[in-house]
């Protein structure tokens, strides 16, 4: 059912996670996702890999929700993961059908495979729990803030915030409102799931239409609403909730700053075939 | 056999979550062929989950749906089926209008039953007529229409399937007296023509009072009233309790009863009320 997707979704908690600071998690995702591609060798993904599931842990999420958005991705990452084994010529050949052709499979490709695999996995896994700790709201609010000395470019950071905020608010919508058209028209004999491909994308017209028609009208609504109400952030705004850092935001910062420089010094300081496994990729 | 026949059927949504909630719980009931039923109930009764469930849009959990004394939900097929003889208008149906031509959109149900074209062009002009819209309007988009004239042509496309049964969520939502007036007489136009099942569905007792023989009352999810207009009206108290939308003479005969007055509760039109006060006062000025 459409109504399962759970990307984007906020699931309100008292953990650690839930109550560090915003401004925080998303500068220590972007540094984790930066080790994560920083990655080299297996010692320095599987610390990270350990890292992202500690994380998890620690927002005291279920992981059956987690794996629920997982599931949503799997088919990109089986697919990239089966590409990846043909990408990779090293290591010893395991099968190679045709002599004369160029086609091979190799060990170098099957770990580069697992690793891209197990990178992809990692970087789902904490860049969905940003959205699932944190409410739309403090997220475009942090984004705001951490933006902010892009003012002096002249670049309008309130209004990059308020069109964040208001899509994240209407994802809800949109979904419960394709889940009413989608019943609608199946109530006049839409047949949305047999049929070849082209039969199957031109049924998905009478969903597809109406959906962006309101979606127009609903924004229109919404901008005179925002008019009508006189409606000006950019200037001189006072908050309600003022963000302050504390212990715990540095804690944390201190640890991921300690796995991203062990990451930085695996992967590129030369210490022999020490770590598990020299450069994979 | 009834013609159509929903037996004890439970339903919960988002099953297996935290927030799991049962929407309807062991409700049963029957209905007979070109029976006016009315469906009432408070936002988040369970009349909306109730009615996908009657064109199979909606599984139950358990317990069955029967058209003809056939389980509708044995198969896809049988499912897709019923959806053209059990047609299901939405709320602000206006909102799923998708052709190029208000023509082409009301034919959209027509064309997925496979009719011949000389069927659908018959049938759009049937449906057309019956909720009349003129037919220079029929060449125009959908979307240049009036808001009246919209949820005119969408609730047409449910006709032209010529559904047995019709069902109608909420038809007059948003619309003025006249506009509600115009959509009621629709229905019975629609009835008269085919001599169809209707159910319509409204959170206004006086919509559905006017116009049904008979009241489905809906509260949290179960069946809680089944019975005439006036069998329903008689536990006017009962409904306000419910936090349903009674007329308001109802809820001056309600008050007046309290205040110790013989009244009869179950009147819901304004003649009724007005006979009813007379009768009243006549009595009082006797007395005095």
């Amino acid at each position: 059912m459409i109504r399962d997707i759970t990307i984007g979704q906020y699931f309100p908690g008292t953990s650690l996670i839930h109550k560090l600071d915003p401004r925080m998690k998303i500068v220590l995702l972007v540094l984790n996702i930066a080790a994560l591609f920083l990655c080299r060798n297996f010692f320095s993904l599987l610390l990270m890999f350990v890292m992202s599931v500690a994380w998890v842990l620690l927002s005291r999420i279920p992981f059956a929700t987690i794996l629920k958005g997982l599931k949503m991705i799997l088919v990109i990452l089986v697919f990239t993961a089966f590409l990846q084994i043909f990408y990779n010529d090293d290591g010893t050949v395991l099968w190679h059908p045709v002599e004369s052709w160029d086609f091979k499979i190799t060990t170098g490709g099957v770990f580069s495979a697992v690793f891209i695999a197990v990178r992809i996995i990692s970087l789902i896994l904490m860049s969905t729990l940003l959205t699932y700790t944190t409410s739309p709201t403090l997220l475009t609010d942090a984004i705001e803030r951490l933006l902010s000395p892009l003012k002096v470019f002249k670049i309008k950071v309130h209004s990059l915030a308020m069109m964040m905020t208001i899509a994240l608010r209407f994802i809800p919508t949109l979904i419960e409102e394709i889940d009413i058209i989608m019943s609608a028209q199946k109530a006049r004999g839409a047949d949305l799931e047999t049929g070849s491909l082209v039969q199957r994308a031109k049924a998905l017209v009478p969903i597809l239409v109406p959906l962006f028609v309101n979606s127009f009208r609903r924004a229109y609504e919404l901008a005179f609403a925002m008019e009508a109400r006189c409606y000006g952030g950019d200037e001189k705004r006072t908050r309600l909730r003022v963000m302050k850092l504390g212990g715990k935001d540095f804690a944390m910062l201190a640890v991921t700053l300690v796995c991203f420089a062990a990451v930085v010094v695996t992967s590129y300081v030369n210490m022999g075939s020490f770590f598990l496994f020299e450069k994979v990729i | 056999m009834a013609f159509l026949e929903v037996k004890n059927i439970n339903y919960s949504y988002s099953k297996g979550t935290p927030f799991e909630i049962a929407a309807l719980k062991n409700c049963s009931f029957a209905v007979e062929k070109g029976e006016y039923v009315g469906v009432i109930g408070h936002t988040g009764s369970g009349k909306s989950t109730l009615m996908q469930m009657l064109n199979a849009l909606q599984k139950p959990d358990s317990g069955a749906v029967l058209l003809d004394g056939k389980d509708i939900n044995t198969d896809k097929v049988t499912a897709r089926d019923t959806r053209f003889r059990v047609g299901l208008v939405f709320q602000y149906p206006e909102y799923q209008l998708f052709e190029e031509t208000v023509r082409k959109d009301i034919a959209y149900g027509p064309t997925n039953m496979k009719l011949s074209p000389e069927e659908i062009e018959q049938r759009v002009l049937e449906a057309a007529n019956i909720v009349g819209l003129p037919s220079d309007l029929l060449d125009k988009s959908p979307f240049d229409l009036s808001g009246g004239e919209k949820r005119r042509a969408a609730i047409a496309g449910v006709m032209a399937m010529k559904p047995e049964v019709l069902i109608l969520d909420e038809p007059a939502a948003g619309l003025d007296p006249i506009g509600r007036k115009v959509i009621m007489d629709m229905i019975n136009k629609y009835r008269a023509s085919t001599g169809a099942t209707v159910l319509l569905v409204s959170h206004s007792m006086e919509t559905v009072a006017a116009v049904a023989d008979r009241i489905l009352v809906l509260n949290k999810g179960t069946i809680a009233m089944d019975g005439t207009v006036d069998s329903v009206f008689s536990r006017a108290k009962e409904l306000i309790e419910m936090g349903l939308d009674v007329p308001a003479v109802t809820r001056i005969a309600v008050c007046l009863k309290e205040m110790g007055y013989e009244v009869n509760t179950g009147v819901y039109s304004v003649a009724d009320a007005a006979d009813m006060l007379l009768h009243l006062l006549g009595k009082k000025e006797g007395t005095a």
